[in-house]
């Protein structure tokens, strides 16, 4: 060893003494954290691969990548327009109906009354409510032989309405079930976020004696703005995903009345064995879903962010 | 604002009947149903006031339902066993995983932790079955199907992501300097870690096992393309009542009651957690 | 017994640099108080040494041995939080136990004993939320001290504490952190409890270490402009005077009259300077001389130990002067003249803001 080489090392022992254990830490405790990333990661990529191949599980010789072939055919196949035009009809029922009533309700409960506070509690129970279970339970409610419903609107002197039956009443009765469990996670946020308003706003509008529709529409909306798009989108994106409750309910029909993405991609899979298919129309709900959860995590983190500096 | 004229009052008052009886109705109704025979359902119309039967209760735990056709095996207790120990060795599993990572997120800002979190947090909204049905393929090649090994860590992407997220907002909260002042104290971080800062962060932690059990009690498409019949949960367990044929529709109901009775206990219990936690920490974070 | 030395200790946050080549020996018993305006860098230096992060470069060591990468547990170092940091599911008992990795009648004798050196016997029981802020602080204290660490850090620990009770306190700390041997670090930004708590008190100000001194040394010949602005209530009186050498003493002009500013010290013409007179150094009469600068009275305020003086020289400056209450103070408006001993006489070179003359002797010691 000459002492030209030796030199360099001298110097850098000097100053800085790292703490490789501690550095270490954080990433030992991440550990299973990143192992679920992996376990989430993996079957995605995977399903991406198949989305670009001809892959069925009845026929595995004829298995081989065709590239975007799964796409192109969902271009001209009325099945792929249907699947999407009902997710689509779905998902904008759901999330309109949704957002008028859990908004109305959380102004009805707005103030933090015992009474108030009890309602919204009871409301929190069809949210708890599995909701593929939910879905059964609506199912005995719409039974045409002992169905309550059945036999109120008979009382109406509408003897055959069959409910998730009928394809014109099917869209109908979901969107009912959806609306009957997701309705409270709306009415939730919105009333915690009035609940967190500041209330000069209102007291000085009170005190100039501005009219109530004024006050709603200048003042209340704008300021629950953030929670409202946080909440539709939260909704939005679960909505446009939905399969418990089609699942339970019709599985899809009656016919392909209410095919959603998910309840088609399932069929494709375990009916028809078509998993080519099946990862490609997942892949495009993906898609989509991706892009409206891009839009729905900045929006969230801004709101968490502003909710911890006030705090 | 406070003081509402009377046509307003009576408005509120007719509006907020209306959406209790909307959401409440159904649960009374089943709950109700569960407790008559075939002839007290079918009658018409139906009445308020009835003989009621533990006869459903008593069929579903023996597990020999009475159809049209005569007696049917179904094992629901299975059902209701297989929902209890998956989601309660699910949500611990993820408690032991979920926590001290959580800790490190928190406390350590490092980018490979943020770029977890975030991956996380995409994933909790993408597709379920774009997961799940590439899994189910790997699952049985590896043996993992249809065992209760396998369905607990699948359901990890529901639980590990909550308790992630709920869990770090409560350690964040938990100034620095009163683990450090524990630590200067002559403790080591792992124990500044179990006494400081999982008792502080304990209502968040509560709250987040709480939520992810119920929505792993309440997860359907897991189950139902990861196990077969005999390790299958309620949710799944129940749907097959609708479809087999012939059931008595008292029994479907019971059922359906003895399904939702612990997670709607849970949310009664534990109600002021579930609303911080639902947002996933919006509100609050 | 252990000393503890801060060698060259720097850390950068970004283009920030709290701690900048700091160097500091603190013996073991002494008290070293560190002063600064907020954001100089005192917290993280206290940071570094508890090790909560480390420093970029240099070394701190305790009795003669390295710390730097050591844990925060077994650096033997005891610190008060200036929001005290109390574990709120514990009581006060708890809390200060757990400075004792012990346990038994030892722990319980021992609790006893710094509780009722520190008059917190009677809220042992309570949880930290029962307690008032001076309890808090007390129960933080004695947390610090229970294990007799070889040095302790007290950060800021009366910033929290009502008025009466900081009173109480600067009275009370110097025998109680002087019981054992440890080495105090006391960091604080009011520079009277600096002056009342502390052995020496060492200012930094943008992470650098400017001058480590005893109080009455930093008061009376502080290095820099600075420094004397920092200690001093009133604060200094300040005037832009440029100086010149008359047989062997340095005088100037101000506001028109021809002050005397004590031994040139072999600087023949310092050049552009600030003069700093302390307010108390001021002596006001309604006398005229050669060497009083003719001022007016702006207003008078009576304090308890002191009256102050706001004056206005000839040439418009405003100046401070501190009385006995019972001088003669003369009523607002009124033209008086204003003198000050050669020797009470600061010189500060305007371009680097450091004290001329003495400053080169101090900044050797």
């Amino acid at each position: 060893m000459s002492m030209v080489q030796s030199l360099p090392t001298n110097a850098q022992a000097a100053p800085a003494k790292p703490r490789p254990r501690v550095r270490l830490l954080p990433y030992l405790l991440s550990l299973p954290a990143l192992l679920i990333c992996v376990a989430i990661l993996v079957p995605f990529v995977t399903a991406a691969v198949y989305s670009l191949q001809r892959y069925r599980l009845n026929l595995p010789y004829l298995r081989g990548f065709i590239g975007a072939g799964n796409y192109i055919d969902f271009l001209s196949d009325p099945a792929f327009w249907n699947t999407f035009q009902v997710s689509i009809t779905y998902t904008v029922l759901t999330v309109v109906v949704e957002l008028l009533l859990g908004l109305g309700i959380a102004l009805l409960l707005r103030r933090p009354t015992r009474f108030h506070n009890a309602v919204s509690i009871m409301l929190l129970l069809p949210l708890m409510t599995a909701p593929a279970i939910a879905a059964l339970m609506w199912k005995l409610m719409t039974n045409p032989s002992f169905g309550i419903l059945s036999y109120m609107v008979s009382l109406f002197g509408v003897t055959d309405f069959k409910w998730a039956s009928d394809p014109s009443s099917a869209l109908f009765t979901v969107v009912l079930v959806d609306v009957w469990v997701y309705t409270p996670f709306i009415m939730i946020l919105l009333l915690a976020g009035l609940r967190s308003l500041p209330r000069q706003p209102f007291e000085a509008a009170a005190l100039d004696g501005v009219p109530a529709s004024f006050v709603f529409f200048r003042i209340t909306l704008p300021m629950l703005a953030p929670y409202i798009i946080t909440a539709s989108l939260f909704r939005l994106l679960d909505s446009i995903q939905q399969f418990d409750i089609i699942y339970a309910m019709t599985q899809g029909g009656p016919g392909d009345r209410l095919m959603v993405f998910q309840v088609q991609a399932y069929l494709e899979f375990f009916q028809y064995t078509n998993v080519g298919r099946s990862a490609a129309l997942l892949m495009i709900l993906w898609l989509i879903t991706n892009i409206l959860s891009n839009i729905f995590i900045k929006n969230w983190l801004r709101l968490r962010e502003r909710a911890h500096g006030h705090a | 604002m406070e003081h509402s004229s009377l046509a307003g009052r009576i408005f509120r008052g007719i509006a907020l009947t209306l959406i209790l009886i909307f959401f409440m109705f159904p649960i009374v109704w089943i709950f109700m149903m569960s407790f008559q025979n075939n002839d007290q359902i079918l009658r018409i119309p139906p009445r308020i006031l009835f003989e009621p039967t533990l006869a459903n209760y008593e069929a579903l735990i023996s597990g020999q339902l009475r159809t049209a056709a005569g007696s049917l095996q179904m094992p629901f207790m299975r059902n209701l066993f297989n929902s209890v120990v998956l989601s309660s060795a699910a949500v611990l599993l993820a408690l032991l995983l979920g926590v001290p990572a959580a800790y490190a997120f928190a406390r350590f800002k490092f980018r490979l932790g943020e770029t977890i979190a975030f991956t996380l947090l995409s994933f909790r909204f993408a597709p379920p079955l774009l997961v799940l049905l590439p899994l189910s393929l790997y699952y049985q090649e590896l043996g993992l199907s249809d065992t209760y090994f396998g369905i607990v860590w699948v359901y990890q992407l529901i639980a590990l992501p909550l308790i992630l997220w709920i869990v770090r907002g409560y350690f964040e909260d938990i100034s620095p300097d009163i683990e450090h002042a524990y630590r200067l104290a002559g403790h080591s971080w792992r124990e500044a870690f179990t006494r400081i800062a999982v008792p502080l962060a304990g209502p968040g932690i509560a709250a987040a096992g709480l939520l992810s059990f119920i929505f792993c009690w309440n997860n359907f498409v897991f189950a139902l393309i990861l196990a077969s019949a005999d390790k299958q949960p309620v949710t799944v367990g129940a749907l097959a009542f609708v479809t087999a044929s012939g059931i008595q529709y008292g029994q479907i109901a019971a059922a359906i009651v003895l399904s939702v009775t612990p997670t709607l206990l849970l949310a009664l219990y534990a109600q002021r957690y579930l609303v911080e936690g639902l947002s996933l920490g919006a509100v609050k974070g | 017994m252990a000393r503890l030395e801060i060698s060259s200790v720097s850390k950068a946050f970004g283009a920030t640099r709290p701690a900048d080549g700091l160097s500091l020996a603190v013996e073991p018993g002494e008290i070293v108080a560190v002063f600064g305006p907020s954001g100089s860098g005192k917290t993280v230096l206290l940071r570094m040494i508890a090790g909560m992060f480390e420093p970029d470069s240099g070394d701190i060591t305790v009795g003669g041995r390295s710390i730097v990468g050591a844990p925060p547990e077994r650096r033997g170092i005891g610190m008060a939080f200036q929001n005290f940091a109390l574990f709120p599911h514990m009581t006060a008992r708890d809390n200060i136990a757990s400075g004792l990795r012990a346990s038994g009648s030892d722990v319980a004798n021992r609790v006893a004993a710094i509780s009722k050196l520190l008059k917190i016997e009677h809220v042992l029981g309570h949880a930290p939320r029962e307690l008032s802020n001076g309890q808090k602080q007390r129960t933080a204290l004695a947390r610090a001290l229970i294990g007799n660490p070889d040095v302790l850090l007290l950060d800021d620990p009366l910033r929290n504490v009502d008025a009466k009770l900081r009173y109480e306190m600067r009275l009370e700390l110097p025998n109680l952190l002087r019981r054992g041997t440890a080495a105090v670090l006391y960091v604080t930004q009011d520079y009277r409890e600096a002056m009342a708590i502390a052995d020496r008190i060492a200012v930094l100000i943008d992470g650098r270490l400017v001058q480590v001194a005893t109080p009455a040394d930093i008061y009376a010949q502080p290095a820099s402009v600075a420094i004397a602005r920092l200690f001093g209530d009133p604060t200094i009186n300040l005037a832009e005077v440029s100086p010149v050498a008359e047989h062997g003493m340095l005088t100037t002009d101000v506001a028109g009259a021809r002050m005397r500013l004590g031994a040139a010290d072999g600087l023949a013409f310092p050049g552009a300077c600030w003069l700093g007179v302390r307010p108390e150094d001021l002596v006001v009469s309604s006398a005229s001389a050669d060497d009083a600068i003719p001022a007016r009275i702006l207003a008078i305020t009576p304090m308890h130990e002191k009256a102050v003086l706001l004056l206005r020289l000839a040439d418009g400056t405003e100046w401070l002067a501190a009385l006995p209450p019972d001088a003669p103070q003369g009523v607002a408006d009124d033209s008086v003249f204003v003198r000050f001993a050669p020797d009470a006489a600061m010189l500060f070179d305007r371009a680097t803001g450091l004290r001329i003359g003495q400053t080169h002797r101090l900044k050797a010691a």
